[in-house]
C-alpha cells in the first residue's frame, strides 16, 4: 500500500465501540491531511469506522481484514 | 448516506445497566457523528448514576451485564464521557426524582451537566430523534 500512516492506534482487546472512539479522539488533534490507522478486532468496527468516515466526510484509505484483526486508516479532510 | 436529525435524546428510566448501556453507547456515537445529544435520566436509572453506586458496580444486570463487568469494559458513564469529549453531548438529572429521593448534585457523578425538569427538557429535545431506554 502506498499511503503510510502518520498515526497509528492499536485498538485491539476493545469492544465496540472503542475503536471508534479511539480513533475520534486521535483524528481530532491531528493536522489536517494526515492519516491515521487504527487496528480493532471486535466485530463492529470493520462496518461502524467507514459509516462514521462518510458521515463526517474524512477519507476512508484503506480498510484490510488482516485475519485477526482490521486495519483502517482514515484521512483527516477537514 | 441519508441525512439524519441534527438532533438526538436518550431518555434513561430502567435501572437495568444493559439498558443504562445500550442507551449511553446510541448517545455517544450520535455524539460523535455530529449529533447534538441531550441525555435525560429520570426514575430507576438515576440510581446508577450515584456516586457510591457506580463506585461499587451496584447495578441491577442479567447476563450481559454480568459479562460487562466481568470483562472490564467501558461502563455507561464512560461512554457518556467519551461522548462528551468527542462531540456535543449534555447529561441531565430529572429534578423530580432527585428531589423524591432527597438526592443532590454531589451524590451525582460530575457527568451530569444540571438538574432539569422536564419543560426545560422538552425545549432541549424539540425536533430531535428520541429513544428511550
Amino acid at each position: 500500500m502506498a499511503v503510510q500512516a502518520d498515526k497509528m492506534v492499536d485498538a485491539r482487546g476493545s469492544f465496540c465501540p472503542g475503536p471508534l472512539m479511539e480513533l475520534i479522539k486521535t483524528v481530532k488533534t491531528a493536522p489536517v491531511g494526515s492519516v491515521i490507522e487504527v487496528l480493532s478486532n471486535d466485530q463492529g468496527s470493520a462496518k461502524d469506522i467507514p459509516q462514521w468516515v462518510n458521515k463526517v466526510g474524512h477519507e476512508l484509505v484503506y480498510s484490510e481484514d488482516m485475519g485477526d484483526h482490521w486495519k483502517i486508516a482514515v484521512r483527516k479532510v477537514k | 448516506m441519508n441525512e439524519q436529525a441534527p438532533k438526538m435524546s436518550v431518555i434513561l428510566i430502567s435501572p437495568e445497566l444493559e439498558k443504562l448501556h445500550a442507551g449511553s453507547l446510541v448517545a455517544s456515537v450520535a455524539a460523535a457523528a455530529g449529533m447534538t445529544v441531550s441525555v435525560f435520566i429520570t426514575m430507576g436509572a438515576l440510581k446508577g448514576f450515584r456516586k457510591d453506586n457506580v463506585a461499587s458496580k451496584s447495578f441491577e444486570y442479567a447476563e450481559i451485564g454480568q459479562a460487562l463487568i466481568d470483562k472490564k469494559l467501558p461502563l455507561f458513564n464512560d461512554l457518556l464521557q467519551d461522548g462528551k469529549e468527542v462531540g456535543d453531548l449534555q447529561v441531565y438529572a430529572c429534578a423530580l426524582a432527585m428531589d423524591v429521593m432527597d438526592w443532590k448534585r454531589v451524590d451525582m457523578l460530575d457527568i451530569i451537566d444540571d438538574v432539569i425538569g422536564i419543560t426545560a427538557f422538552l425545549n432541549m429535545s424539540q425536533g430531535s430523534q428520541v429513544i428511550v431506554m
